[in-house]
């Protein structure tokens, strides 16, 4: 009881303090200024909320199940600092727009939510404030970050991923070394044909090199299959797309799909396992296989930084390729970098609690603890002028990638239709693996699929 | 209730075919005890040692003590201890006063027969047969405007939403119990409260405990009502289970196994504490319900 | 469902409840009750129904459209399909999970035994949770499958006979419950009057033990009727309508979902369809009320017969 009194006359004088300082406080940025200047300066200069951010609380509906516990601490700190309450909640892996939707008729609806992109937006738009002038669009790198509608911003994207094949690099290096080797350095491989030969020689000569096969094994459980039927079908999207120079479409051609075959193929044939056994194979079956070096190709993300070098792998052992499929200028290719994440702001929250919410976020992304727990808890590449250096050795590959003239291909898998668009393609692709379906089912599911699905969101 | 003019004797002599029948019964038994089995053992086990193979005894290398257990607790950033707590919470209060108030409710309507009387009571049993589904939207609606999304708020729920089944089965009995008491009681000055309290509820024992195991079975197992209804802070048995069901390709299943585990251990303790009033509830609120 | 109204309740002009108190002690016995009935059933109740004829994304924005929403409803693919799959899986359950129960039940009456360790070993399962269920009965099928290259996940024979195994081993026994206890009420005598008269085995048992039976087989058949039709926990926890398949029209059907599960999928995965979910809710309703109302007819009948 005490305790919260105590807080209580805390937050009071916190808020006295920060009124005062709100003068004060519009240069912003860099994450060693002023803190508390830094966030009321949201309140005070945008348009929208008039609110005063110490009277609010946030209570932020956070995405990512992995994130929890980093997220919740950065909240407590956040709160000890400014006084303002922060609730972190989780929806459970898969449920989000149900937890959401849920969550956003009920009297203390999220302030602070996340959609994946376009489509996502469609949904929410009603709900989403506008950001155009909020410190936090101004603290972006790029406005490419943020999510628009129209000329108004209403979602902000917080953290940049890359993704491709991540590769063991000594073992790379000990096939380029071996007799049998046709390409005899990690360089050379930048096309999918030159992959390919990689991967077939890899496997025909596996017990060579000590490997069980060239891929970790590309497991359909549900734990394991967003890879595939997500972030790899991104790459038919995205060429297809800039053949026709859009950027979301309600009726997909399926232009590359054969490409789209090819890659699925070479993963599931020059794989650790029989493609009939892929349907229960799961996401920490493929790490594993990935960490121990039982495979040398592992198609995942800067996510999953972590994840390998806690298994004790080193930055020096771990490299990332551009998924090739075979599709346009491969020399020229980079890596699959992009956001399906995307800030928004609860436009039916109060004003306070409005005020809060921008406090809270602005304050995450320039604050030094907001930042530091950003890129080195959460891991994040955040793209936004205070952001701290990432450790991470994937995003360096990815920044020594952009800045050698690759170009780095974008994330549609925002756009497409729907979840449930997603689970037919991943079914397909698990019946064509394990010899139940054939690759026409797939098609079907590709490109009718999105089209009955996309109509269902119009 | 049943007559126990054939209550099985253990003495019987057994025929050659009953000996059959038990061994037959015994190899079934096996096979209906294997899950549960399954789960404690992996729940012993690593991960690796689990995908391996599920149904293999642990070895040496596989052998993980109580590891799981430790990790278990706190697995999913969210205590397991504070989970366990609120689903006792939520099963003992909300049939506590499920008892309380619709026993109360039903003598009431039985006794005191008016047409706004016999209109409620229609009205539970009509209850009975709709699907939470037709109502999830609209009574997590009400519950969140009223602010009964915590744990004791949710207790109101469940009074309303089981009510019906509670007050049809006190109503039932109460039926069956002769007026003259109550009357005579009446007559000699005690008023409605005290003649229930002192002579309507003791008669109506049998009738309490087989509601009580009905509504607990009920509360502990409930799932989506109150997923919906409960604050994201909250979480019951079946609410955290589902939740760790598949996190992004890091599912600890033996932290999983370790939980199930934990979270059996009071059913069976609940049984084996009121076996015979468990079967005795089975059955009357199946001839009655 | 209501079968208890034996009794003729003696009740008439009680002196319990004379007038000037009536109100007083309305308050105190029935109001908590009825409050929370009201809250709890009666108002969302009739606000559900008022609700599947409107267009709405929260309920304050709720615009009237008339039949539009049933109409949509039984056009949705995904609510046909999973009403079909639905009543198979309720055939198949109910005649496996009764005649399980039946013969499980007949042999414990027998005396055989160990009689009480196996009504416990089989009853037990009842009481464990059906998401609790689903996730170990998923690892073990999905063990057992992994040596066949497939999951439940994959293919819907296979989640459909797993929804079977899972409910038979956890209704069964409750079920054999209360058929053993319709056994132990068949009283003694009659069994001795057939013996006397020179019926055999098989004649005892279709011209007495069946026909004192029929109520316990009335009451386990609804049971297991109305609970296999309202299934969503071991659903939703065994294969979560997996697997999902593009149909000939394009649409994605999701092979092994159950109406519950689809209802609630409808309702909350995409906040355009609501008023569908909603209407789809309300079938569902009058669906089980006629299973319901089959039964209540049915017991009533019987009743006088006896």
């Amino acid at each position: 009881m005490k305790k919260t009194v105590i807080k209580r006359a805390s937050a009071l004088t916190l808020a006295a303090l920060m009124a005062g300082s709100a003068l004060a406080g519009c240069q912003s940025g860099g994450g060693t200024s002023s803190a508390a200047g830094d966030a009321t300066s949201a309140a005070s200069q945008t348009e929208a909320p008039k609110g005063n951010a110490a009277n609010g609380k946030v209570y932020y509906l956070n995405f990512k199940p992995e994130q929890d516990a980093a997220w919740q601490n950065l909240a407590k700190k956040f709160t000890e600092e400014k006084g303002i309450p922060v609730t972190v909640k989780t929806a459970a892996e898969g449920t989000y727009e149900e937890t959401l939707t849920a969550e956003m008729d009920k009297q203390e609806a999220p302030t602070l939510f996340q959609v994946n992109g376009p489509v996502g937006l469609k949904n929410w738009k009603d709900y989403c404030m506008d950001l155009t002038n909020a410190d936090i669009t101004k603290q972006l790198t790029s406005q490419d970050f943020a999510l628009k509608d129209g000329d108004k911003t209403l979602g902000i994207a917080y953290v940049i991923e890359s993704y491709g094949i991540i590769y063991n690099k000594t073992l790379l290096q000990k096939y380029c070394d071996s007799d049998f080797a046709t390409v005899k350095s990690i360089d050379e491989i930048n096309s999918f044909e030159k992959l390919k030969t990689v991967a077939d020689e890899i496997q025909a000569n596996k017990d060579a090199l000590g490997v069980k096969g060239a891929f970790t094994s590309a497991g359909m459980d549900a734990s394991s299959d967003w890879r595939f039927k997500t972030h790899l079908a991104n790459l038919p999207i995205y060429f297809e797309y800039k053949d026709e120079g859009i950027g979301t479409t309600d009726a997909i051609k399926g232009t590359y799909l054969d490409n789209y075959k090819n890659i699925w193929d070479l993963y599931i044939t020059d794989s650790t396992c029989d493609k009939t056994e892929l349907a229960s194979k799961t996401g920490t079956d493929a790490e594993t296989e990935f960490i121990n070096g039982d495979a040398i190709f592992f198609q995942n993300g800067s996510w999953e930084y972590g994840a390998v070098t806690e298994g004790g792998l080193k930055d020096e052992d771990l490299g990332m390729l551009p998924i090739y499929i075979g599709v346009g200028d491969e020399a020229n290719q980079g890596l699959c970098t992009g956001t399906e994440n995307y800030w928004c702001v609860n436009n039916n929250a109060s004003d306070d609690d409005k005020a809060a919410t921008l406090n809270f976020i602005n304050w995450c992304v320039t604050s030094e603890a907001g930042t530091a727990a950003m890129a080195d808890e959460m891991g994040f590449v955040i793209p936004f002028q205070a952001a701290k250096e990432s450790t991470n050795a994937f995003v360096k590959i990815d920044k020594d990638l952009t800045a050698a003239g690759k170009t780095p291909v974008s994330w549609n898998f925002p756009t497409m239709p729907s979840e449930d668009w997603k689970n037919g393609v991943g079914t397909a692709l698990t019946q064509y693996a394990a010899g139940t379906g054939d690759w026409d089912a797939v098609v079907k599911a590709f490109v009718d699929g999105w089209k009955t699905e996309a109509a269902k969101n119009a | 209730m049943a007559t126990k003019a054939k209550e099985q004797k253990p003495k019987k002599k057994q025929t050659v075919g009953m000996k059959i029948l038990t061994i037959l019964f015994t190899i079934l038994s096996v096979f209906y005890v294997a899950p549960v089995f399954i789960v404690i053992m992996n729940s012993f086990k690593t991960n690796g040692g689990i995908s391996d193979g599920l149904f293999n005894f642990p070895t040496a290398e596989t052998f993980n003590g109580l590891n799981s257990y430790y990790t278990g607790m706190f697995y999913g950033n969210f205590p397991f201890y504070k989970t366990i707590l609120t689903s006792f919470f939520i099963t003992i209060g909300g049939v506590a006063l499920i008892l309380f108030c619709t026993s109360m409710c039903a003598w009431y309507l039985q006794r005191s027969n008016t047409i706004v009387c016999k209109i409620i009571y229609y009205f539970c049993i009509f209850s009975m047969v709709v699907p939470f589904q037709m109502v999830m939207f609209t009574l997590s609606k009400t519950a969140d405007n009223l602010h009964l999304n915590t744990p004791w708020g949710i207790l109101i729920i469940y009074l309303g939403f089981g009510a019906g089944l509670a007050v049809f089965m006190f109503s039932g009995f109460v039926k069956s119990i002769p007026i003259e008491i109550e009357e005579a009681a009446d007559v000699d000055g005690a008023g409605p409260l005290k003649t229930f309290f002192g002579i309507v509820l003791p008669i109506m024992k049998p009738t309490f405990i087989s509601v009580a195991i009905l509504e607990t079975m009920w509360i502990w197992n409930d799932y989506l009502l109150p997923y919906l209804i409960l604050d994201k802070s909250y979480r019951t048995i079946p609410i955290h289970m589902q939740y760790l069901n598949g996190s992004y390709g890091h599912t600890d299943t033996s932290a999983i196994m370790s939980l199930i585990v934990l979270s059996i251990v009071p059913i069976i303790i609940f049984y084996f504490a009121c076996q015979k009033y468990i079967i005795e509830g089975v059955v009357s609120g199946a001839v009655k319900g | 469902m209501p079968t208890g109204t034996r009794h003729a309740a003696p009740n008439e002009g009680n002196i319990m409840f004379r007038k000037p108190r009536r109100k007083l002690y309305f308050l105190i016995f029935v109001l908590p009750t009825l409050a929370a009935f009201i809250i709890g059933f009666v108002y969302p109740f009739f606000h559900g129904i008022y609700l599947s004829f409107c267009n709405f994304k929260t309920t304050s924005n709720a615009t009237f459209v008339g039949f539009d929403n049933y109409i949509a409803a039984f056009q949705n693919e995904g609510f046909v399909r999973s009403f079909w799959f639905t009543c198979m899986f309720v055939v198949v359950s109910v005649i496996l999970i009764n005649l399980i129960a039946f013969f499980v039940a007949y042999a414990l009456t027998l005396g055989i035994r160990g009689s009480n360790i196996f009504r416990t070993v089989f009853f037990v399962p009842n009481l464990i949770g059906g998401i609790i269920l689903g996730y170990i009965w998923q690892q073990i099928f999905n063990a057992i499958l992994k040596n066949y290259s497939t999951n439940l996940e994959l293919n819907a024979t296979f989640g459909f006979w797993g929804l079977i195994i899972l409910m038979c081993w956890q209704q069964a026994g409750y079920m054999m419950i209360i058929y053993i206890a319709g056994f132990q009420s068949v009283p003694a005598d009659l069994y001795e009057a057939a013996r006397i008269d020179g019926a055999n085995k098989k004649q005892v048992l279709s011209n007495v033990t069946l026909p004192m039976m029929m109520p316990s087989i009335t009451i386990c058949t609804f049971l297991t009727l109305t609970n296999s039709f309202k299934l969503f926990d071991q659903n939703l926890a065994l294969t979560n309508g997996a697997p999902g398949v593009v149909s000939e029209s394009g649409t994605m059907i999701y092979q092994t979902e159950m109406m519950a599960l689809n209802i609630y999928k409808t309702f909350y995965s995409n906040a355009n369809s609501r008023g569908v979910g909603q209407a789809e809710g309300v079938i569902f309703f009058l669906i089980v009320v006629v299973i319901a109302l089959a039964q209540l007819f049915l017991t009533r009948r019987k009743e006088v017969q006896a």
